[in-house]
Formats: structure tokens, sequence, C-alpha cells
């Protein structure tokens, strides 16, 4: 069946892809420019609902507590909650999420702004975020807006398996959806570097069909290995948080913006008999050499400044400009006229001159009010004292009534 | 069963012969075999019955058919590829004409535009991207007579001989020569004029519009001030200032839909201690205006202002005694935009494609005034401010009440004073050319010496314009044209996804607007050519983006056959079989008739 309907155009697809090959080979040969790292972004999904799961709402909330305290904004932080654990009737702390049972940091405490919630979460709105193809109405917030000098940090979090990664308890991302998502952001060219965390049982199948060059992936388990949560705190009932994020975190917490410690270090961190489970990372696509790429550059803000060196002058110009006209309209055309003795075109403060310009420019708006019959008349003209006029009427309505219940009477 | 009615019959006949007198059994039928033989001719009507269901069967096959198939508008992939290679090709796009006069100088201008043209060719840098064809004219213009060359070029022959004499540059008002010269050659819009004059003393400046003059003192030698007039065209009019002449993606803030909100915001750090307002509106429409309508071609741009509270910066400074305020350095830089206190990005207006420019003015407090921005070599900022490519600009400014205690009374709202506030929108246009490429001091310092450049009212001169204009035609064509391949390979990979109308106009639109914009760019309409550019990139973006391209939503071969089969497969097969079964019946039925008619033929 298929055949039959591609028998038509079939010589066409077989030119196509030839002259697709041959304009691809000739594109890549020219040189395409690096673009500068101009900002990070961070999308951390967590894909589970329920009480019971708890800890992966814990996990993502701290990892989004660290990546902003290191500078990331909220407006370049793509949050997608799965459910609500912090306004659970089940919560005995309500509007508190927790990741430790010393209760020391509460994840939820303020400034917390979710995109997703609930059951906007599908592996859908996933995709769309990651290749940006949302309908007309979605609100900038929602979307990804990286461009071409963005490392973007994306952390799944939830239940997965080979191969997969469950959303909602009834639909799945799978490695070659994730894969192919990947791959078209890289073609569009929505991130310069893109690190991929996943803590999930047998995370490390989740990024096998990755090829997208710039692509670093590190998972918390490998095929056949389950990871473990780390504690279950007794007083809230659930486990709160995950091995792998557990030990992210305490290497963070050692961390302020200013600290360059490099991803190596991170990766190293990760002891296997702690985890009970070996994190595994895939960095075959990813060319640099992790001990120089400091952590910040995924997990804290950066902005490339550049420092401005002169204010461009041009309304003192055009205030020169006329009072030099001025002055050369005095002379007759012909005789040479004597240097002026401001010089406009270097960086000098000309505050000189700026003041008389001002004068020209502020002229007129108040005219001084001679009688008080334009006053009134300006006034009302500007639409001010209408209310004033019309309890003026309205009183003077009043004496008038009286006159007349008077004449009748 | 109509064997056995059949049968009957013939035992019912032969009962009622029986039941008569005399059982006549005809002769004529001796061997009467009714398991070989029949004597009427088969009926048709279950084959007819059969057949016909059959047929409607595959009556119906092509309306299912058409039902299920997967709507895809007809994409122009040859097009979208001959493009493409178009634009890889074809790099000469943009054609350039150069115009030098000599003025005073007594020298063969052929020699003359040989040395410009062999200087130039030195310094073009290689782009892969775009480059551009150049033409140059050079005039000898000796006050009695002109000379000029190339002999042949309308250009060189068109000027006036005499109309530009070393008197004009005399003064020392460039503004005037400016207009001179805007005078002589008005009337040729697209030139590149340099004119170089011998005189007094040095001077190096080029226009507002596309002039540029140069005063050589005496004593000097021609071939020095030919390396600078070929600096000049190259690193100015064709480069716009940068370093390199290729375009660097950060530094390209329009966005995919070709427009750019600039987002202008008042940061009081702690309104505790004073509070600021601006009067945002009357410098927007003397400053802000005459720019925005200028960059009208490369950008379609919208401007907002809001006032913000309670905005702290997330780095630190600290008192220096000498200077007698706070200090900020360079290194700190990078973490002065606090994100969690400063929530600048409220546009609702702004598309999703838009970018938006944050410019903020920052207010500090009581306990951090005066702030001062140090530099690594000591000095202090002239301006205090700062940019971030793709992001926008910070300026700080510290109110009065800092500089100078005594005559300030704080009120409930100050109004930031007219001078101060033209002075800051004035850095804000400097950085706004800084995240354009442009430099925002009004000197060029190249190789061979210095070039003033007179400021322009609109806050971009009309050189800088054209440069503008020329690299964003290069970069939304070849953003364009990858989009549209993208979109190309992506749609024939997925041979099942629906295609919707939509996307084929779109398509169609943008491919229209992108070969407008080639012909316009190489007949040298610079605006024109960089407005349909952008219009086509957002087109390509619109098609590429389109929400229905999803391909999780789209029905594999394996899905459909999963959907249909079960109902299908076995319907189909009982009536294929059915048919099958009755023909094979009528075959045989008509082989038994026609050996009784046979043997009743031999017989009689």
């Amino acid at each position: 069946m298929e055949t039959f309907n591609n028998s038509k155009p079939i010589l066409l697809f077989l030119l196509l892809p030839c002259l697709l090959l041959y304009s691809l080979i000739a594109f890549n040969s020219s040189s395409v420019e690096a673009a500068m790292h101009t900002n990070n972004w961070a999308v951390l999904v967590c894909t589970s609902r329920f009480w019971f799961n708890y800890r992966h709402m814990a996990n993502t909330l701290s990892l989004y507590r660290t990546v902003k305290r290191l500078g990331i904004p909220d407006e370049r932080i793509i949050l997608m909650l799965a459910d609500d654990m912090a306004c659970n009737t089940r919560n005995k702390y309500p509007a508190q999420v927790f990741n430790n049972e010393n209760h020391r940091l509460n994840l939820y405490g303020d400034n917390v702004e979710v995109d997703y919630r609930g059951y906007e979460v599908t592996v859908e709105n996933f995709l769309r975020v990651l290749t940006g193809r949302h309908e007309t109405a979605v609100p900038r917030s929602k979307r990804l807006l990286s461009d071409e000098g963005s490392h973007i940090l994306l952390y799944m979090t939830g239940h997965g398996g080979d191969e997969f990664l469950k959303f909602q308890d009834s639909e799945e991302l799978q490695s070659h959806d994730l894969a192919d998502a990947v791959k078209q952001m890289k073609e569009k060219h929505r991130f310069k570097e893109l690190l991929i965390m996943v803590d999930t049982c047998q995370a490390a199948t989740l990024f096998n069909q990755l090829q997208s060059p710039g692509v670093l992936a590190i998972g918390s388990s490998m095929k056949g290995e389950n990871s473990y949560s780390h504690h279950l705190d007794s007083d809230v009932g659930v486990s709160v948080v995950d091995r792998f994020t557990y030990y992210t975190l305490a290497f963070f917490e050692r961390l302020n913006i200013y600290d360059n410690a490099s991803l190596s270090s991170l990766f190293s961190s990760y002891n296997p008999s702690l985890l009970m489970s070996t994190a595994y990372y895939r960095k075959d696509p990813y060319k640099r050499n992790l001990e120089e790429v400091p952590v910040t550059n995924f997990f804290g803000s950066v902005m490339e400044t550049i420092h401005t060196d002169a204010a461009y002058k041009a309304l003192s110009r055009i205030n020169s400009g006329r009072f030099e006209a001025q002055t050369s309209l005095d002379q007759s055309v012909h005789h040479i006229e004597r240097r002026m003795p401001m010089k406009v075109n270097d960086q000098e403060e000309t505050h000189n001159i700026i003041p008389e310009g001002n004068k020209q420019l502020l002229q007129g708006e108040e005219g001084a009010s001679k009688c008080p019959w334009s006053t009134f008349c300006n006034k009302f003209r500007k639409g001010e004292n209408v209310d004033i006029l019309v309890n003026y009427g309205l009183v003077a309505m009043i004496p008038l009534l009286v006159i007349l219940t008077w004449l009748v009477q | 069963m109509a064997e056995i009615s059949e049968a009957n019959d013939s035992d019912s006949s032969e009962l009622q012969d029986n039941g008569s007198e005399a059982p006549q059994r005809p002769e004529s039928e001796p061997d009467f075999d009714p398991k070989l033989m029949r004597k009427t001719k088969p009926g048709l009507k279950r084959l007819v019955l059969t057949f016909s269901v059959l047929f409607s069967f595959l009556l119906g096959f092509p309306f299912l058919w058409k039902s299920v198939e997967i709507y895809r508008s007809p994409l122009p992939f040859r097009e979208i590829d001959s493009l493409s290679t178009q634009l890889r090709s074809d790099n000469l796009l943009f054609p350039l004409h150069f115009h030098a006069l000599f003025v005073g100088f007594d020298h063969d201008p052929d020699h003359l535009r040989r040395s410009i043209l062999l200087e130039i060719t030195k310094l073009t840098s290689q782009n892969p991207k775009c480059s551009n064809s150049y033409t140059l004219s050079v005039n000898v213009d000796l006050g009695s007579h002109c000379l000029h060359s190339p002999v042949s070029s309308p250009h060189s022959s068109s000027y006036p001989c005499g109309s530009v004499t070393a008197t004009d540059f005399v003064q020392n008002d460039d503004v005037a020569v400016d207009e001179r010269l805007v005078s002589v050659f008005g009337g040729k819009t697209k030139e590149y004029i340099v004119a170089v004059v011998k005189g007094g003393s040095e001077r190096a400046v080029v226009g507002k519009h596309r002039h540029a003059w140069m005063v050589v003192g005496g004593g000097r030698k021609v071939e020095v001030a030919a390396v600078k007039v070929a600096e000049l065209l190259v690193k100015l009019f064709i480069n716009g200032g940068r370093e390199e002449g290729s375009i660097r993606n950060e530094f390209m803030p329009v966005g995919a839909d070709g427009k750019i909100v600039l987002s202008f915001n008042l940061l009081n750090a702690d309104p505790l201690d004073w509070v600021y307002d601006w009067d945002f509106e009357k410098i927007d429409d003397t400053l802000l205006a005459p720019m925005i309508e200028a960059l009208g071609p490369v950008a379609n741009i919208s401007v907002e202002s809001q006032v913000l509270y309670h905005t702290p910066k997330a780095s630190f400074s600290f008192w220096n005694q000498k200077l007698e305020s706070y200090v900020f350095s360079t290194k700190d830089l990078p973490f002065f935009v606090n994100s969690n206190e400063w929530h600048l990005d409220t546009s609702i207006a702004a598309g999703g494609r838009s970018n938006i420019l944050q410019f903020a003015v920052y207010v500090p407090s009581a306990k951090e005034c005066p702030l001062l921005l140090q530099l690594p070599n000591g000095e202090i900022s002239k301006t205090n401010g700062f940019i971030s490519p793709m992001w926008g600009g910070v300026i700080v400014w510290n109110p009065q009440g800092c500089l100078n205690d005594s005559e300030f009374e704080p009120s409930a709202k100050n109004i930031i004073p007219i001078q101060d506030l033209e002075n800051m929108f004035e850095v804000f246009i400097g950085q706004f050319r800084q995240l354009f490429g442009f430099k925002s001091v009004n000197v060029y310092a190249g190789a061979s010496g210095d070039w003033n450049l007179l400021p322009s009212e609109r806050g971009f001169t009309e050189w800088e314009l054209d440069v503008l204009s020329r690299q964003h035609t290069c970069f939304n064509l070849h953003s364009c044209a990858t989009t549209l391949v993208s979109l190309s390979r992506l749609v024939q990979s997925l041979p099942r996804m629906i295609i919707m109308d939509d996307i084929g106009k779109q398509v169609k639109f943008s491919l229209e607007a992108a070969k407008l914009a080639l012909s316009n760019a190489s007949s040298g309409a610079y605006e024109s050519s960089a407005a349909a550019s952008s219009q086509a990139r957002s087109l390509a973006e619109d098609a590429f983006f389109h929400p229905s391209i999803m391909s999780v939503s789209y029905y594999s071969f394996e899905h459909c056959f999963a959907v249909y089969s079960p109902f299908f497969l076995p319907v189909s097969m009982h009536v294929v079989l059915a048919a099958l079964r009755e023909l094979r019946r009528y075959k045989q039925e008509k082989a038994k008739y026609l050996v009784w008619k046979a043997k009743a033929n031999t017989s009689s």
C-alpha cells in the first residue's frame, strides 16, 4: 500500500536525497562560526503523580532552588511538576516540601514559579517545549526561548525503564522521541550545549540514541539497575529524596556563584557504593574536555558583559549644531570663520550647551495665567476640574429650586 | 436446498405419476442420475447475490482508501533546494559604488585608482557567507579641469568639475561641510564618496550621509592618503567599523518574527531612601522615535517602559576613600543583574518569537551611593553602563541626594531631571548601537589613522543603516534557507505526517519574499531587500514552528492497519470465500446440466 502511494514521485524522492546530501555536505564544509555563550536555561521535569512519589517532586524542587541560587532567573527556567505535593491533602506540613528529614529547608518557601503543572505535564507538551512548536497563544513564560548561544540543563526524574520514561502513569517518553527532539533542536540552533541529567531506574538507556553534537548526558543508573531513594522521612511518611539527586545537591551546597568547580569533579563525586547504582555519563557527542568546563556553565548564570565606552552624542549634536549654525549665519559665507571654542566631536561633557538647548526644547508648556477667567478656561479645557464644575452646578441649582417653589406657593 | 427440492419435485412428480392409473415413465430418461445430472439450468440468483456483495465491497474500497489518506499540502521542494544552492554559490550579493575625489592634487587618476584597489583587496576578508562587489571611480579636480578614471564610468564622468574646492573644508564646522557635500552630490543616493583635499590642518571625518572627507596637510604623500581611503572604504563603509566582516550571531538581536521589544525599566533599589520617576513619553518622542523609524526596514520595534521598586543588585561594591564613592569593578558586571528581584520580563505584548531587549536604569540606595564603575585600568567609567549581548543594557544613575546632600529635600516622588534623562538616553542609544555590533564612541581608530564619525539624530547614520541592511539581509536569507531546508528534510522523513495548507502557503510566500530580497539586493536597494528578507525569515520560521508538526501525533502505517483490520479482514474473508464457493457450485451444476443435455440429445 505504501508503494502504491509513493509510486509516482518515487523518482523525485530518489533524486532529492542526493541533492540534499550534496547540499548538506557543501553547507557543513563552509565554516560555521561558533556562537558566544550568552545565557543559561534550565528545563526541570518531574513526571510522577501520586503521594508516594513525593521524592520526585522534592528532587525537582531541590534542583530548582539550586539553579536559582546560582543565578538562573525564573524567566529562563521551565519547571514542570506533574502533581502538587505541597498542597496535597495527605501532606502533614501544608505548603511545605522537604528534601531531608531534618526539615531544615523548605523547598516550596517563596518565589516558586511552576510553568507546567498537573495534567499539563504530558509527553506532547514536553516535546513542544523542547522543539518550540507551540500554539500561538502560549505565553512566553511557558516557552523555551533559547538561541544559539544558550546552554541548557535538562533534568528529568520519575519512574523509568529500558529506553523509556513514564509520564503521569499513563504514557511514555521513548528514547528515540527524545533523540529526535534533540536533533531538531540542534538543527534549529536552539542550544549551544545541552546537559541532560536523568534520575530514574535504568536512566542511562534513555539517552542511548542521542547523536547530536554538543550534548552531554548523565543518568543515575545503567541498564538493569534501579535507582534508589535516599531515606524515608517517618514524619511526612514517604521517602523524600533520591540518592543521585541527594549527592548532586550535596555537591552544590558547597558552591556559590563565584566558584568554578569543573564538571568532571561533579561527575567523579558520585560514589557507586553510596548510590547503590552506577552513575553513567555519555560524553562522546560532547567535544570539550570536562576538566575545563565549570559547572556554572550549566547550573549558574553567565552574562557576557561589555562596557559602554561613551554616550552617543546625538542630542548635544543637535543643540551644538544649531548653536553653530546660528553663529555662522551672522557672518558672510566667504569669510574664514574663527575657530569655535568648543570642540563638539570628542567626548567632553557639553554641559554649557545643553541648558540653552533645553530651553529651546521645554518652552511653551506653562503659559503664565493672567486673568482667572483664562485660567478657568484652561483648566476646563484640560478637563481636570470637571467634577468641581458639576458640583458648582448642582449647588447653584438648590437656591433656584427654593425660589421656584416659593414662587409657585 | 434446490437439489433437495428438485429431488422432491421429481419424487412428487413420480408419486403423482404413481398415483395416476398408469405409471408412464418415459423411456427417454433411462439413466437419470441426480448426482451427475440435472434437468434444469442452474439459476443465477445465488451467484448474483454473492457477487453483488463482493462487488459492493470492491466498489467501496477506494472510498475507504481516500478517507484514511493523509492530507499533505504539496511543498515546493525543488524551489527550496534551488534557493539554498543559489545562496551558497552566488556570493556576490551586494553591489557597492565608491567614488574618490582628489582636490588639489596633481596625480594620475588611473594610478590612484589602482593603488586604492590594491589596498582594498588586501584588506577585504574572505567572508564565506556574503560578499560585496564594488566599483571604484576616481576624480582628480585641479580647479581648472578634471581628470577621471575609469573613463567610461558614468559615476566619475558625471561629477561637475570645480564644484568642490579646498576652501569648503577650511572651516571646522563638520556639519556644514557635510551639508555642502550633500548639496553637491545629493543626486546620486547609493554612492559612497570620499573627498581628499589638500589643506592646512589634518582632519578626517565621516559624515552623516554617505560622504567622508579627509584634509591632508602639505607635504604628505598621496599614497598614504590612498591607504587611508581604502581602509575607510573597507572597514567603515563595508563593515561598519567592526573588526571582521563576518556576522556574529550575538549581535543580531532581531527576533525570528522580525520584531524587537525595547523594555525600559527604572529600578529603585530601596524606595525607603528615595523614589524616582521619569517623564518617559517626552524622551520617547524626541530621541527614540526617529531611531525606531530609521530602523524600520531592519526590525519592527516597539517600546515599553515601567518603574520598579525594591530591586537591589546582586553583586557587591566597596567604599573607595580617594573617590569618595562606592566602586564596583568590571569583574562584578556578570553578577550585577539580580534576576530574582528584578522582574523585568513582564511584557505581555511581545509575541512568542520576538526578542526583548531590557534597558535598566539602576538608582542605588543611600547605603551604596554614589556608585561608580571602575574599569580594569583604574579609570572611572564615563557612562556607568554596560551591555550584555542579546539581553540589553544597564546604566547606574546616582541621584542628587548622594552627590550633594545639603540641597536635596526628599519628597514622596522625585522626577529625574531632564538633562540627566537626556544624558542617560544618549548612553542608551550608544548601548543599542553596541547591541547591533557598532561602537558607541564617535571615533574610529584605524591602522592608518583616526576618523571622526559624525553622530546622527536618528542614532544611526545612513551608511551605518546601509551596513545594517546588508548584514541583516544576508543573515535573514541564510537563516530562511536553512530553515526551509530543515523543514523539507523533516517533512520528507515522515511520509505519513499531515501537512496543513497553512504550512504550504507560508513556504510559498517565504520563497517569494526571498526571491524579491535577492533581486532587490542585486540592484542595490538595501532597505527593501532587508524588509523582504526579514519577512522571508519570519514566514519560514512560522512554517517550521507550526504546532501541527509533532512527531507523536501522526499515524504510522502499522497503526492504521491495526485499527481497520479486525473488522475488515474477517468480513472480507467470508465474503470472498462465499463468492468462490458459489462460483464453484455454479460450475458444477452447469457441468451436470450439460451432461444431461448431452445424454438427452444422444438418446433422442
